[in-house]
């Protein structure tokens, strides 16, 4: 028959073995609580500032006119869906995000494997050294550069084309709003390309060397090493990167930058392929001051985005049983 | 042990200071609970330091320095830390995040600035520290807000009759004009100029005979203004303009298409280049006429005085000359404005009676001469027929900035910037009396502003914003039947943005407003 301090005891038990167990980790729970409390105030309190998108808020109202402003529901939603650009700026976002997850996914996959399957070391580290370092270029300066390269009057490109007879007259590429998407995409997987391949080397590295010698006694060439073990070696990154990336979409997903080349690669001649709807909340929000407006926009934004991240983690739980949560 | 115990204080401590940094800077947003104005600290010299933040990206002063500068700190006690606007967007940003500076000067964000919870009001800081401070009442009448103050007076302003009074007051450099290459004019047998149809048959000529040289280049601010002009629009294209009493958009006025054919033709006949109309750099038209590389160059009044200089200075043998300000009966320049930019004092201002007194000054017979002319005996000397004779050229900008001399005019007038631009021979002085002779004045159409954060603006600022969007694409237009078909769509989207609505708005404002100036 127990007692009631050994009753006491064996409630007391576990709680002192947490207790133990949290004291012993404490420096890194530590760490774990900085991360929460940056969080706390740097993500999830500014989220009261989504109640702008539903009043008519006025920034010469301080923070307090937030809550003190007067409720007006939808109607900002309601305008944004009635703009004349509506259409066009939710297309263009739309087959930006697109062909960026379509091309900047695949580009770094394809060139880890590639560079997995370099054997000279030196031209692998080169080729390495020389992908990623545009990673560490501000977009500011991608522009400059491309202003150099790709401008019909000064710029090189179209001067050697036309040194060469190739062309007639010089390529509006920074101006044709034929050409802002491709532009868009391939500045973004020449700049991003070499950084991803990093992660997927890393996950390269992290498969057995044995399954390929095993392979390769049995017969398996290059092609069929690589889709027979590279690939599903790499399955569970490719997947969660996969996921973060459709998260991202709107934003540009793994190489994000809609913004910044929406906004530096923009002009008013290629604005009906250029204007995003990042860049149109951004002008009407920050350089009209219509606060309200623009956080309608970007919450419609971010829904979409939340509905992206659930579905791609849903759907690729599904197809492979790798998943982000 | 106590190494351990060292290492886990230190750690906590450091724990400590990071979780306080975020919340030390949450908190520095309060109110000064003091109602007490405030005062700035003066300097051993007695000189008080004020910031101020200059909302435009192009300004060509950046720094207080130079003998305007240090004069004008010797007159009133007060020296200026400058901040030049990086973008178009920086202040709305600033005024978002609630950090300004003491003095705003703007000339975009005027209506957003005139807000009490933004800035003092003129008028109340004048009774409290300046009563001696006379404004005269079309300027106080014109930029009285709907709350009954004013929190600025616009530089650049001056009425029909002031400047019917100053026969020297000519006008600034802000008015447009073209300049073309002398040499190839003479080349091509000096053809006459007298219409734009004339002109578009130049720039013909230009392109056949030399194949590599833009005929047309235009800086990115001046692309319309000239033209519009030529074409008897009377006002720009985010303006109003006045017939027979009513008012209306000034894309509706119906010679408006003629322009937009004519900017389209421009196009197709390669007189000049599509990205023309994407340059974010000012800079880009003046490398092109200054190398040789372009015919003519769309500017302002004093394009031709400033790029001779430059070129004289660069040992080039050839030079502009300008255009006629008005190439045919047809042209029509109407003055609806009110002045260019205001300055503000920012609830944030360390010096509030400093900051009005200073501008006192600056509002001086003195303090507008001294600002506008330079240091009188240093740079310039009163000619008794009523204008300065200038030591220096006006149009020599590399001179004007680096002795700051007209950009401090945080508070002027139209006169004497007019008066600054007298100077006998020049082409700009010539340019600008053709200009005078046929310039209406209209001030009323100016009192057509919309108030911040009002329906009004908000379909204003949409319609504007869609022009700029669409106008590229009537200019760029590969037929004039599409060219056509864009404007009319652009006038469509306009309406259906709210434009009919505006109009009504702006025909009782006018209708209320008007009287100001009977």
């Amino acid at each position: 028959m127990n007692t009631h301090a050994e009753r006491q005891h064996s409630i007391d038990k576990p709680k002192t073995k947490y207790w133990k167990l949290f004291k012993k980790q404490g420096t890194l729970h530590l760490f774990v609580g900085l991360g929460l409390f940056f969080l706390l105030i740097f993500a999830y309190t500014p989220m009261f500032g989504i109640l702008m998108a539903f009043k008519d808020y006025s920034i010469s109202d301080g923070i307090g006119g937030i809550f003190t402003s007067e409720w007006v529901g939808f109607r900002h939603f309601d305008e944004f869906v009635h703009d004349y650009q509506f259409v066009t700026i939710v297309r263009n976002t739309l087959i930006l995000s697109l062909l960026k997850v379509l091309f900047t996914f695949p580009a770094p996959i394809l060139l880890a494997i590639l560079l997995n399957e370099a054997k000279n070391n030196g031209f692998k580290r080169i080729v390495q050294t020389v992908s990623y370092l545009p990673h560490f270029i501000s977009w500011v300066v991608v522009v400059g550069l491309a202003f150099s390269l790709l401008s019909t009057d000064i710029g090189m490109v179209n001067k050697l084309l036309m040194g060469l007879g190739w062309i007639d007259k010089p390529l509006d590429i920074l101006t044709n709003p034929n050409y802002f998407w491709g532009l868009a995409v391939g500045s973004a997987v020449w700049k991003e390309v070499g950084w991803w391949t990093i992660i997927f080397l890393a996950s390269i590295a992290g498969i057995n060397p044995s399954l390929y010698e095993a392979a390769q006694i049995d017969g398996a060439g290059r092609l069929s090493r690589i889709r027979h073990i590279t690939l599903p070696g790499m399955k569970g990154t490719i997947v969660v990167v996969l996921i973060l990336t459709i998260g991202s979409i709107l934003g540009g997903g793994m190489v994000g930058s809609n913004f910044e080349q929406a906004f530096l690669f923009g002009n008013s001649i290629n604005n009906p392929t250029s204007e995003i709807v990042q860049t149109y909340a951004f002008k009407v929000g920050l350089k009209d001051g219509r606060f309200s407006y623009a956080a309608a926009i970007d919450l419609i934004q971010s829904v979409i985005s939340v509905v992206l991240i659930f579905s791609s983690n849903y759907i690729a739980k599904r197809a492979s049983g790798s998943s982000l949560f | 042990m106590d190494m351990k115990r060292c290492k886990k204080s230190l750690l906590l401590s450091l724990s400590g200071l990071l979780l306080l940094a975020p919340l030390s800077a949450c908190g520095g947003g309060g109110t000064q609970k003091n109602e007490a104005a405030p005062q700035a600290q003066a300097d051993a010299d007695g000189v008080k330091e004020l910031t101020l933040f200059i909302d435009a990206p192009w300004y060509p002063v950046k720094e207080w320095k130079g003998p305007v500068a240090d004069k004008i700190t010797e007159k009133t006690g007060v020296k200026l830390k400058v901040t030049v606007a990086t973008d178009d967007k920086q202040l709305p940003l600033m005024i978002s995040s609630g950090d300004l500076p003491d003095l705003v000067f703007t000339n975009s964000n005027i209506d957003r600035m005139s807000d009490s919870k933004l800035s003092y009001p003129w008028n109340e800081l004048i009774g409290q520290y300046a009563p001696d401070f006379k404004i005269d009442p079309t300027r106080i009448a014109i930029h009285t807000m709907d709350d009954g103050n004013f929190y600025t007076v616009r530089n650049s302003f001056a009425t029909q009759e002031e400047m019917a009074a100053n026969k020297y007051a000519i006008g600034s450099d802000g008015n447009p004009g073209i300049a073309v290459r002398e040499d190839i004019m003479q080349e091509l047998g000096n053809p006459p100029i007298k219409s734009t149809d004339d002109f578009m048959k130049v720039l013909g000529m230009v392109k056949s005979k030399y194949p590599d040289m833009v005929p047309l280049i235009m800086d990115k601010d001046w692309l319309e203004q000239y033209f519009l002009q030529q074409f008897g629009v009377e006002a720009l294209l985010d303006g109003w303009y006045e017939q027979g009493g009513q008012v209306d958009y000034a894309i509706r006025q119906p010679e408006m298409l003629e322009f937009f054919k004519f900017m389209n033709e421009l196009y197709r006949n390669g007189y000049v280049l599509g990205e023309n109309f994407a340059y974010t750099n000012d800079q880009i038209d003046d490398q092109y006429a200054t190398s040789g590389k372009a015919f003519a160059h769309s500017h302002t009044v004093s394009t031709a005085d400033t790029d001779n200089i430059k070129l004289e200075k660069a040992g080039q043998s050839y030079r502009f000359t300008m255009l006629p300000s008005a190439l045919s009966e047809k042209t029509k320049i109407v003055s609806t404005g009110l002045g260019f930019a205001g300055t503000f004092i920012t609830k944030k201002n360390a010096d509030p009676e400093a900051s009005i007194k200073f501008l006192q000054y600056l509002a001086s017979d003195e303090g507008k001469k001294l600002t506008m002319f330079g240091v009188e005996g240093e740079h310039w000397t009163w000619n008794e027929k009523g204008y300065p004779d200038l030591k220096y050229d006006p149009s020599d900008s590399d001179f004007i900035n680096k002795n700051g001399i007209k950009w401090w005019y945080l508070y002027n007038d139209g006169v004497m910037e007019g008066l600054q631009g007298y100077v006998e021979g020049t082409q700009k002085t010539q340019a600008l009396m053709q200009r005078k002779e046929i310039t209406e004045y209209k001030p009323e159409l100016g009192l057509i502003q919309t108030q911040p954060d009002s329906g009004e603006k908000t379909t204003k600022t949409k319609i504007d914003e869609m022009i700029k969007n669409e106008k590229v694409k009537i200019y760029l237009a590969a037929s004039e039947e599409e060219a056509v078909a864009n404007y009319e769509k652009m006038i469509e989207t306009a309406e259906s943005i709210g434009l009919n609505k505006l109009v009504d708005w702006a025909n009782r404002i006018y209708q209320d407003k008007k009287t100001l100036f009977e």
